[in-house]
C-alpha cells in the first residue's frame, strides 16, 4: 500500500529524469545487460520445450522434431488423474488455509482476549518451524491413526505449514484497517464478529490474493510431503508424480522435460499474474 | 464507538484509554474477547496439534533410539554421541560451502534491482523474465540440472565456448563440483525474488534523494554505492534471511532429483540427511535429533534477524 502511494508521489519526478537520460549510452548498456540475462535465465524454458518435442533419438543427435515423447509420457504416467490430484489438494488446503488465517488474523489484529499474546507467540514461533524438523514425528503420528496414503493427511499437513505465516500476513493487513470502521459497524449494531464477516472480511480482498499466490506455488511444488503421504500412484501430485519418474529405472529425457514443462506452466503463469501481490507479500516481511 | 475520539480528546488519559472507557461497557469488552476467542480457536488447533506437539515429539524422541514404532529413552547423551560422527560435521560442512551462493545471489539480485530501477524501455518485460524462474519446481531445476551439468552439457559447451574449457568437467562426478551445481541451480532459483525484493526497497526512496547527489557532482555508481544501498540496510536483512532460511530447508526436491545426495555424501545437507536418516535407514531418532539441531539454526538465524532490523530503525 505505501509502496504504491509513495511510487505515484514520486512519478513525476522520476518520468522528468527518465527523459532527461533517455538518450545516454549508459541506458543501451543497461537494456543489453538486461536482455542478455533475461534470455539466460528464460533458457531452460527453450530447453524443456525444444526437448519435449524431440523422440530420444532425435534428442540424441539433436536434430529434429515429434510428439513421440509427449505421448510416451501420458502413456506412463496418469497426467490428467496427477494434475486433478495437485489442482485438488491445492484448492483445499489454500481454501482452509484463508478461511483459518483470515479469522485469526482479525482476531490478532482487532479484538482484545485473554491469552491474546500467547496465541500471537504460538504463531510466530511455528513459523520458524522448518517441514524436516517435525515431517518425522507428524508422519509417525499419521501412521498411528492410518491415515498414511491420504489425501488428508497431505492437506493437513499442507494447511498446518501454511497457516503461521498467512495468519501473520492477514494480521498484518487487518492492522491497517482503521478502527473506526470497526466501531462503525458497531454502532450500527453488528457484534464484533459481524463486523468481521460484513466489514473487514470484503476489505481484505487483496490480501486473500497475496495468500493465495504465496501458497499455491510451495503447495504446487512440492515434492517431500507428497513422497511421504501420497505414496499410491492414483493419489500422487503431479509434481511427486514427476520425482518419481525421474527416479525410475528407464529415463526418458524428453519425456521428463515435457512432463517439467507441463508442471511449470501454472506455477509461472500465477506469478506473473499475480505479481503485484507477490510483491506486496514480500514486502511485509520487510514492514515490520 | 466513542473510543479513538475519547482518546484524541484526552491526551492525558492515552496511557490506558480502552481499559478506562470499556469498563463502562462491559458487554462491548465481553462481546471483542468472545470474538477474538472464537476466531483465534482454529488457527491455533491446528498449529499446535500439527506442529507445535510434533518438533515436542521431535525433542523427546531426538534422545531416545526410536525406529518409529518403539523407543527406549537415552538421554541428552544421543547428542554428544552424533556430534562424534565425522558425517555428521561433513554435512555441515556441505551446509556451510552451499552459504557462499548466499551473497552471491544478494549481490546478483541488488544489481539486477538497480538495471531494473533504471526503467529502460522493455524493463517490465525483463522483470517478468527475472521472477519466472522462481516459480519452477526444485523437481523440475533437478532435472534440467543433470542435463546442464552433464559432460556434454550446456555448461561444458558455453564454457568450451567462451574459452574456458579449462574448466570443462563431469561435474555431477565430484563431490565439490556437485556442491557448486547444486549452489548454482540454487542461484538461478533464487534471484528472482531477491531481486523483486530490492526492486520494491528502490521504489521507495525518494528520487530527491539522487538529484541532490547529482548537484553535488555525484556519478552514477557513486550515487548507488553511497546514497541507494545504505538506504536498503532493512531490505539487505529481509533477503538474507530468507535466502539463507531456503538454502537451509528449501533444497530438498533438488538434492532427491539432481544428486541423490552423492556423490559420497558429497551433496548430502542436514535437511536431505534427515530424510535419509529417518526414511532411508530406519534411524528415526537421529532422524528427529538432527531436526532439531536444524530448528535450532533455524531459531538462531530469526534472532539475529530481529536484532538486525532493530538496528537499521
Amino acid at each position: 500500500m505505501t509502496v504504491v502511494m509513495q511510487e505515484t508521489r514520486f512519478s513525476k519526478a522520476v518520468r522528468a529524469r527518465a527523459r532527461r537520460m533517455r538518450q545516454s549510452p549508459g541506458r543501451v548498456v543497461i537494456w543489453l545487460v538486461l536482455a542478455v540475462v533475461s534470455v539466460a535465465l528464460m533458457y531452460p524454458f527453450y530447453f524443456m520445450a525444444m526437448t519435449s518435442f524431440r523422440s530420444e533419438q532425435q534428442y540424441e543427435l539433436g536434430r529434429g522434431f515429434s510428439f513421440a515423447s509427449w505421448s510416451a509420457l501420458f502413456s506412463s504416467v496418469p497426467v490428467g488423474r496427477e494434475i486433478a490430484n495437485s489442482l485438488g489438494i491445492c484448492a483445499v488446503s489454500i481454501t482452509f488455509i484463508l478461511v483459518i488465517a483470515t479469522c485469526a488474523g482479525f482476531a490478532l489484529a482487532k479484538t482484545q482476549f485473554r491469552g491474546r499474546r500467547l496465541s500471537l507467540l504460538a504463531i510466530i514461533g511455528s513459523m520458524m518451524i522448518p517441514v524436516q524438523s517435525m515431517i518425522i514425528a507428524e508422519y509417525v503420528n499419521f501412521s498411528k491413526i492410518h491415515l498414511i496414503n491420504s489425501y488428508a493427511a497431505a492437506i493437513a499437513v499442507y494447511i498446518a505449514l501454511g497457516t503461521p505465516f498467512a495468519t501473520f500476513l492477514m494480521s498484518t493487513y487487518f492492522r491497517g484497517i482503521p478502527e473506526e470502521l470497526i466501531d462503525a459497524g458497531r454502532c450500527d449494531g453488528l457484534t464484533y464478529t459481524g463486523c468481521f464477516w460484513r466489514v473487514a472480511v470484503p476489505l481484505a480482498k487483496p490480501a486473500f490474493a497475496t495468500v493465495v499466490v504465496l501458497q499455491f506455488i510451495p503447495i504446487w511444488n512440492d515434492l517431500l510431503i507428497g513422497l511421504l503421504f501420497l505414496q499410491e500412484p492414483n493419489i500422487r501430485t503431479f509434481t511427486v508424480g514427476l520425482g518419481v519418474l525421474a527416479s525410475s529405472r528407464v529415463v526418458n529425457v524428453p519425456s521428463l522435460m515435457a512432463g517439467s514443462l507441463l508442471s511449470t506452466v501454472p506455477a509461472a503463469v500465477v506469478y506473473v499474474v499475480f505479481q503485484r501481490y507477490l510483491v506486496r507479500g514480500l514486502t511485509l516481511g520487510t514492514a515490520r | 464507538m466513542t473510543v479513538a475520539p475519547a482518546r484524541a480528546a484526552e491526551p492525558s488519559a492515552g496511557r490506558m484509554p480502552l481499559a478506562r472507557v470499556t469498563s463502562r461497557r462491559p458487554g462491548i469488552d465481553r462481546d471483542r474477547s468472545r470474538a477474538g476467542h472464537i476466531l483465534i480457536l482454529p488457527a491455533i488447533c491446528v498449529v499446535t496439534v500439527l506442529l507445535l506437539i510434533p518438533i515436542g515429539q521431535a525433542i523427546y524422541y531426538s534422545m531416545t533410539n526410536w525406529n518409529g514404532i518403539s523407543s527406549q529413552w537415552v538421554g541428552p547423551s544421543t547428542y554428544l554421541t552424533e556430534f562424534k560422527n565425522p558425517l555428521f560435521w561433513r554435512v555441515l560442512e556441505n551446509n556451510a560451502l552451499l552459504l557462499v551462493a548466499v551473497p552471491v545471489t544478494m549481490l546478483c539480485g541488488v544489481t539486477l534491482a538497480a538495471l531494473l530501477h533504471e526503467h529502460v524501455w522493455g524493463w517490465r518485460v525483463f522483470r517478468a523474465a527475472i521472477i519466472i524462474p522462481t516459480a519452477v519446481s526444485w523437481v523440475v531445476l533437478g532435472l534440467i540440472g543433470i542435463q546442464a551439468f552433464a559432460q556434454n552439457g550446456l555448461i561444458n559447451r558455453l564454457l568450451g565456448g567462451i574459452g574456458l574449457g579449462l574448466l570443462e568437467r563431469n561435474w555431477l562426478g565430484s563431490p565439490i563440483d556437485a556442491l557448486a551445481a547444486v549452489g548454482i541451480t540454487f542461484v538461478y532459483s533464487l534471484v528472482g525474488v531477491n531481486t523483486l525484493i530490492f526492486v520494491t526497497g528502490m521504489a521507495t526512496i525518494d528520487p530527491a534523494v539522487y538529484e541532490a547527489g547529482k548537484l553535488d557532482g555525484a556519478s552514477w555508481l557513486q550515487s548507488y554505492l553511497h546514497v541507494t544501498l545504505p538506504m536498503l540496510r532493512r531490505y539487505f536483512v529481509f533477503t538474507f534471511v530468507i535466502t539463507t532460511i531456503s538454502a537451509f530447508s528449501a533444497l530438498f526436491s533438488l538434492i532427491y532429483t539432481m544428486t541423490g545426495g552423492g556423490p559420497n555424501y558429497g551433496t548430502t545437507t542436514i535437511e536431505f540427511f534427515i530424510y535419509q536418516q529417518a526414511f532411508g535407514t530406519g534411524a528415526f531418532g537421529v532422524g528427529a535429533l538432527l531436526g532439531v539441531v536444524l530448528f535450532l539454526i533455524l531459531v538462531s538465524l530469526s534472532v539475529v534477524q530481529v536484532y538486525l532490523m532493530r538496528r537499521s530503525e
